[in-house]
């Protein structure tokens, strides 16, 4: 998951089943974990393309999480406030 | 690795699960058998708890990351249908290590050796999910189509793979095993946590465990180690149900916990590999009780699955492992690359350095790994392993490589090995700018860890290009890189001076000069002989034997054979790859000898040892020596069949293609009475009676006078003129290049010719001239397979005349091609009647249809029985097919 700053990255927001602790940002390098109430987790950041993007929905297969939805959320990073996300859910 | 085939070991402790061992039970009628469901399923238990019931012989392939890559993939699996099947699957095999195996042939074979076999078989395909790829797609579509019914083939994943699933669904040809089933049922849970894993549970307890972890069974699992052990069991599974953290990762760390220290370290640190061994993870975790903590975490069945039966090789459960690695990346950042070095170093030291270059890569120590890679070279090379380091040559950054002139290298040879040419020239253009033509120290800048293999590049860099040249169809620059090669190799770079020899006569034999590529061809063979590549040298046999059979030399093509026996006797290996290929030259030997026993015993000692032990052009030249065999014994239809199968399996191992199989079959067709068969071949390889000749096509162009021949006596004007000029103009050339096998078949069409054109001495003379040349080697079959119309020409020869005994000893063989019309040939009218007889038409209708009496075609066809030795209608359609005198439009 390494995006170079300079590259044209899509933002990126997976949602999972289950809260996921803190150590699994590790695992998904990059990338933003918010919990939500509901006990679901968004997976959130940039990726590059494509090809990224089914590496990090592989990664979440491999885990053994379960893959509710994936949402393209724009390329600007300010436009997205997962907090603001959570308050709706 | 051997543990890739094995059926993973099954515990006893394990819920039966009867309702879905009865689902895969009814897979045996269907096409496919699908168990596909995310991972921690119980998809690999549920399908070893169902094959440890079942008798039937199993094929089993764990595939892993990167097994998607064709050869390999098809190795494995073709490998798995071997170990289970002894036997079936060696033809595939066969082809499979040759450069560039056409993976079509490769399937198509194995469907028929899984056809013939008398076994059923069940096969496995376990993770498919990491093997899934384009690349392997259509080929698996023609394997599940084409399976016989007696195997059941079973795929396993956690991801539906691209196969035509919607339309076998449709046509009930698909039985498939998903999560929904796959999930434990209330009963099964319960099953599972108070019998298998003896807890004392409530039936409410269970229920919550059902529903918090949806029977998905990995979560039982841990939920059940959890429990072990543990006082208050329903405070946990009270927390445990409030809690909506991701179930595994919740229980993971409540296992984890519940470990001690020494345990839990030795579960994260040793995360990092993929497979775990007792003196492995000793040197990972520098605990040398190792191996006794993986039987304990066996017994435990804390994470890991053992591999084998000796409790050797063990894997994590892929899930665990994945939660395992999170764990330590969170934990001990610092670590992992320091973990992966020590893996590393313990695989180099076994002697694995396609592991220890991987743990390297892993570590982020690129120039060790690098440095691994390049002294593994030789031995990796010498193995044929040139797939995986081709794979290297993705792994490693081009700056690295540049600066790495002998890995460079290595990875230039190993990408020609593998039939690979694209952008193989660009990468030797930058290898020579880097590389000293003389010998010398690294220039700076360079690094080199193999001093020995530096010495050897400026040869052996050459020898490449001679190589590129010689793919490229230009022999001029292949002969001068193999001599720039052998001047700059070291007298005892034998390796390389044989590889060059090898190049420069293909080169020359390319170019027709059989006597020069003679001779470099023995000094390939001497050097290979030195270093003791007997294979290679039994490979090299057969290209000088078929020089000299060209050279119309037969007695030294068959000691040349049999001298490449004797060598493989002495070879400590119990099967010699080549063996096989010396009874198929000696079979060939025998069949222009008209040795017809001999060419079948010797065919026959060369199926025994069967392909496996053949060189890679081994199932192609059998089935053309096959073919002549069938031909010679009279079943010309047989023999166009195989060599139908010959084209099929084709493969010419660089060694130029002078007889080639279209050409050979054209000739077939003629002894048919095909000729629009043959004279569409003709048109389509575009040959003409006034093209320019060169050795290489030397053979089509002796077929195109044969076809012009048949073409003159069906009517053609100036079809005989044609092939008498280019028979004449072929003849010079083959003197001319010392041809004399192939001078021997122009002499015998130039025979024909002429008797054909009514100059009966002329035809005497040129046959006697064939004669002279045949009786010194005992060529016979050139005469015979000339046709009937020779016979007439060969008893012209007088006894007394130089060539008279042997036109005798030729006509005297018991050939029913030839003894036929040595009676009596048929005359014009007796065909046209014998035409009719292939058909439906009575005597009354056939003398209408020819214009005559009944009683002139009731003569006619009293003939015709006569001269064919057939007392029916039936019997007499038979013999004229068989003697090529009617097509076979009726079989």
């Amino acid at each position: 998951m390494n995006t170079a700053p300079a590259a044209p990255s899509g933002w990126y927001r997976l949602r999972v089943e289950g809260r996921l602790a803190a150590r699994w940002a590790t695992r998904f390098d990059g990338m933003t974990l918010v919990d939500l109430d509901d006990g679901t987790t968004l997976i959130e950041g940039p990726v590059v393309d494509q090809a990224a993007l089914h590496g990090l929905i592989r990664q979440v297969r491999d885990s053994g999480l379960s893959l509710i939805s994936v949402q393209e959320v724009g390329s600007d990073r300010s436009r997205t406030n997962p907090h603001h996300q959570r308050s709706q859910s | 690795m051997e543990t890739k085939l094995l059926v993973p070991q099954t515990r006893g402790d394990v819920v039966a699960r009867k309702r879905l061992t009865e689902v895969l039970d009814r897979g045996r009628s269907a096409r496919l058998t699908l168990v596909s469901a995310p991972a921690g399923f119980g998809k690999t238990t549920l399908l070893t708890r169902w094959l440890a019931d079942r008798s039937t012989p199993v094929a089993w392939v764990s595939l892993e990351e990167g097994d998607s890559r064709p050869l390999r993939f098809w190795g494995y699996l073709v490998a798995a249908v071997q170990r289970a099947a002894p036997g079936v699957g060696d033809g595939a095999a066969a082809m499979l290590q040759r450069g560039r195996p056409d993976l079509d042939t490769v399937v198509a074979t194995l469907v028929n050796e899984l056809a013939t076999a008398a076994t059923e078989l069940v096969l496995v395909l376990d993770d498919y999910h990491l093997v899934d790829d384009p690349a392997l797609q259509a080929c698996m579509v023609d394997l599940v189509e084409h399976l016989p019914a007696k195997v059941q083939l079973v795929i396993s994943t956690r991801v539906d793979p691209a196969l035509p699933l919607a339309r076998m669904r449709a046509r009930g040809e698909l039985v498939e095993v998903r999560a929904a089933d796959l999930r434990f049922t209330l009963p099964e849970v319960a099953s599972y946590l108070t019998e298998v894993s003896a807890l004392e549970l409530s039936p409410d307890e269970v229920s919550v465990l059902e529903s918090r972890t949806e029977g998905w069974i990995a979560a039982l699992q841990l939920a059940a180690l959890s429990l072990r052990g543990r006082e208050e069991t329903s405070a946990f599974i009270a927390d445990f149900a409030g809690d909506d953290r991701y179930v595994v990762d919740y229980l993971v760390e409540e296992v984890l916990d519940r470990q001690s220290a020494p345990v839990r370290q030795f579960l994260l640190q040793t995360s990092v590999l993929d497979r775990l061994s007792g003196p492995l993870c000793a040197a990972v975790t520098g605990d040398p009780d190792s191996q006794r903590m993986l039987e304990q975490l066996e017994r435990a069945n804390l994470f890991v699955v053992p591999l084998d039966g000796r409790r050797r090789w063990y894997r994590y459960h892929h899930l665990f492992g994945e939660v395992l690695r999170t764990y330590l990346l969170d934990a001990h950042p610092g670590e992992v690359a320091e973990l992966h070095r020590r893996a590393s170093r313990w695989y180099d030291e076994a002697g694995d350095p396609v592991s220890a270059v991987r743990h390297a890569v892993a570590a982020g120590d690129v120039d060790r790994a690098a440095d691994l890679a390049e002294l593994a070279l030789p031995t990796l090379q010498r193995d044929r392993q040139e797939g995986t380091v081709v794979e290297w040559v993705g792994v490693f950054p081009d700056e690295l490589v540049h600066a790495r002139p002998v890995l460079a290298h290595g990875f230039v040879s190993a990408l020609m090995s593998s039939g690979q040419f694209d952008g193989v020239r660009e990468r030797l253009d930058e290898l020579e700018q880097r590389v000293p033509a003389g010998r010398g120290d690294p220039p700076q800048g360079t690094v080199v860890v193999d001093r020995a293999a530096w010495e050897r590049l400026p040869g052996s860099m050459a020898l490449h290009r001679s190589g590129l040249a010689l793919i490229e169809g230009d022999p001029d620059a292949t002969i001068a890189h193999a001599e720039q090669a052998m001047s700059r190799a070291a007298k005892d770079d034998h390796l390389t001076r044989a590889g060059a020899a090898a190049t420069a006569g293909l080169a020359r034999w390319t170019r027709g000069e059989l006597e020069d590529a003679h001779r470099f061809y023995s000094l390939a063979v001497d050097g290979l002989r030195r270093v003791g590549h007997v294979s290679d040298v039994l490979g090299c046999s057969i290209t000088l034997a078929d020089l000299r059979i060209t050279q119309g030399r037969l007695e030294d093509a068959r000691c040349t054979y049999e001298d490449a026996l004797r060598l493989a006797e002495h070879d400590p290996a119990p099967v010699t790859r080549g063996v096989a290929d010396m009874h198929v030259g000696l079979s060939e030997v025998a069949l222009a000898r008209n040795d017809l026993a001999a060419a079948a015993h010797h065919l026959e000692r060369s199926r025994v040892l069967g392909d496996a032990g053949g060189l890679p052009q081994h199932p192609y030249r059998s089935r053309v020596a096959q073919a002549g065999l069938a031909a010679a014994e009279g079943d010309v239809a047989r023999a166009v069949e195989l060599l139908d199968d010959a084209e099929r399996v084709y493969f010419g191992d660089f060694a130029p293609n002078v007889r080639p199989i279209p050409s050979m079959r054209a000739r077939l067709h003629l002894a048919l009475g095909n000729l629009d068969a043959a004279a569409s071949w003709a048109r389509a390889r575009r040959l003409s009676a006034g093209d320019q000749l060169s050795y290489l096509r030397e053979h089509e162009h002796l077929t195109l006078a044969m076809v012009l021949l048949a073409q003159h006596r069906a009517g053609r004007a100036g079809a005989l003129e044609d092939a008498t000029r280019l028979l004449e103009r072929l003849r010079l050339a083959a003197q001319e290049g010392g041809r004399h096998g192939n001078l021997l078949e122009v002499l015998v069409q130039l025979a024909l010719a002429a008797w054909t054109a009514g100059q009966r001495s002329g035809a005497a003379e040129l046959v006697r001239r064939a004669l002279v040349i045949a009786e010194r080697e005992g060529h016979v079959r050139v005469f015979l397979d000339a046709g009937p119309a020779l016979a007439a020409v060969l008893r012209t020869v007088s006894p007394n005349s130089s060539g008279g005994r042997h036109a005798a000893r030729v006509l005297g063989v018991a050939s029913p091609v030839l003894a036929l019309p040595l009676v009596d040939q048929l005359s014009e009218r007796e065909l046209d009647v014998l035409r009719y007889l292939d058909t439906d038409l009575g005597g009354p209708e056939i003398a209408r249809e020819l214009s005559v009496s009944v009683n002139t075609v009731r003569t006619h066809t009293r003939h015709i029985y006569a001269k064919l030795g057939a007392s029916n209608r039936r019997e007499a359609v038979r013999a004229a097919v068989r003697l090529g005198l009617l097509r076979t439009a009726r079989r």
